[in-house]
């Protein structure tokens, strides 16, 4: 059993036999409200930053019967979590055991009211190091397979050594009332025309919290910074405006440049999109 | 013959090591006194020197972040990306306390929201934290340098902290007197 769950474990063994359950239930509310925490919709991560190498407490809601599906209402829930998932090498949690029979070192601990609460270290989780752990995802199940939540996913691990890219954000946590600077660095470019380019302008694209494209995408002159990195600055809430009730929540961005072609014309071309999720900062 | 001459040499030099020590921990607990210099001149009113009006000249944001972890891109001067210079802070004291203020935007992006009110500081022999009240908002900017004698200008840091209280943005606005 993995080391953090088996101690969880044993405390909460504990309460059961020192205090009531009203009691556990009524600690257990007050850690909740006490523990600042990244919220994601139903998902609550605390500490809300954190690197491959924290333990973090995951909290889920799958009262939603979209994250909930066929899992409303069970009385108990197994973990299947995964690394980096949809950005390639990734693995199973060593806890997962298999979808028809999950380990009981997978088991969470249920709040009640459909909440489930379970907590982990990702590099013991994935036996990856840091540098390797870049995001992870999970779902809960029950021990059979037969019920689930949606994939929850995904969840970004902060960076404990600085990892450069072709494209980057200034600051790295940034919410839409940030000064946001965007960075092309050539260097980092992965296709031809990527590292061939000479880029004029950014585009972003917001999108509210509902997921809807808010406005018309924003194009950016972009400014020579040295001979392989290009920024744009913008600042969302001055060139962005959320319907009544939403609120920016994301955006998409790329560069648009030129390159020479075969017959010494310039082409227009644009990088890859990368997405940035805003962090509430007050 | 040779032990007595061994012991009492022996005895002699731990004689000596005893006063030079006695005398080495005198000079150190007795050398170090307090100046007993007193403030020279009239007693600086930092409150007097923030009244005034400012206008920013210079702003920077930090990732605080990558400041903790040592990454490159820690700093970037936000001065001339935007039109910072366009805001203005007016600070007022009255009977030498802090009293009200006003903010001129102008098309700057948002440095202090509110545009008039009154001010209060946490000390004020030695303010660190400025506290500007409009109705039932308050908005709270870490003083990040006096304007003192010499120097007409003033810095304001804000800090923006995540949900776990850990700061990850800060702003450095940097003021002259107008």
């Amino acid at each position: 059993m993995h080391p953090v769950k088996c101690r969880f474990l044993i405390i909460m063994n504990l309460l059961n036999n020192k205090i009531t359950e009203t009691m556990k239930k009524l600690l257990i509310l007050l850690a909740a409200i006490l523990m600042g925490g990244f919220s994601f919709g139903q998902v609550t991560i605390s500490p809300s930053s954190f690197t491959a190498e924290d333990e973090i407490t995951v909290t889920v809601d799958v009262s939603n019967s979209e994250i909930g599906k066929t899992l409303i209402g069970a009385s108990e829930a197994y973990l299947w979590i995964f690394s980096n998932p949809d950005i390639g090498g990734g693995k199973d949690g060593i806890t997962n055991g298999t979808w028809g029979s999950s380990s009981d070192a997978a088991k969470v601990t249920s709040l009640g009211n459909n909440k489930w609460q379970f907590k982990f270290t990702a590099t013991a989780m994935f036996g990856q190091s840091p540098g390797e752990l870049k995001t992870f995802g999970f779902l809960l199940k029950s021990k059979d397979g037969s019920k689930q939540t949606a994939d929850l996913k995904p969840y970004t691990f902060d960076p404990l050594v600085f990892v450069p890219t072709m494209l980057r954000i200034f600051p790295a946590k940034v919410d839409a009332d940030d000064v946001i600077t965007l960075n092309f660095e050539r260097t980092y470019g992965v296709t031809v025309d990527e590292k061939r380019m000479t880029p004029v302008s950014a585009t972003v694209t917001m999108f509210d919290d509902a997921g809807n494209q808010v406005g018309q995408s924003l194009t950016i002159n972009a400014t020579k910074v040295n001979e392989s990195i290009w920024s744009a600055a913008m600042i969302p809430t001055r060139s962005f405006t959320a319907s009544a009730g939403k609120k920016l929540a994301k955006f998409r961005y790329k560069f648009n440049g030129t390159v020479l072609g075969t017959t010494g014309a310039p082409q227009v071309v644009s990088s890859s999109e990368t997405e940035v999720t805003f962090t509430s900062l007050k | 013959m040779f032990l007595i001459v061994y012991v009492k040499t022996k005895k002699h030099t731990m004689k000596n090591f005893l006063i030079l020590s006695i005398a080495l921990i005198t000079v150190l607990v007795f050398s170090c006194r307090p100046d007993t210099n007193g403030i020279v001149g009239e007693e600086r009113s930092i409150l007097s020197s923030l009244s005034g009006s400012w206008k920013l000249t210079k702003v920077t944001q930090t990732d605080e972040d990558a400041k903790r972890k040592g990454f490159p891109y820690q700093t970037m001067d936000l001065t001339s990306l935007f039109p910072y210079s366009e805001f203005q802070l007016t600070l007022n004291v009255a009977s030498g306390a802090a009293s009200n203020f006003t903010t001129t935007p102008g098309n700057s992006p948002k440095v202090i929201s509110l545009t008039s009110g009154s001010w209060t500081v946490d000390d004020p022999a030695f303010p660190k934290n400025i506290t500007l009240t409009s109705g039932n908002t308050t908005e709270v900017v870490t003083l990040g340098g006096y304007p003192v004698t010499g120097s007409e200008k003033l810095v304001l840091k804000k800090e923006k902290k995540d949900a776990s209280g850990k700061v990850q943005v800060s702003y450095n606005y940097e003021f002259t007197k107008q």
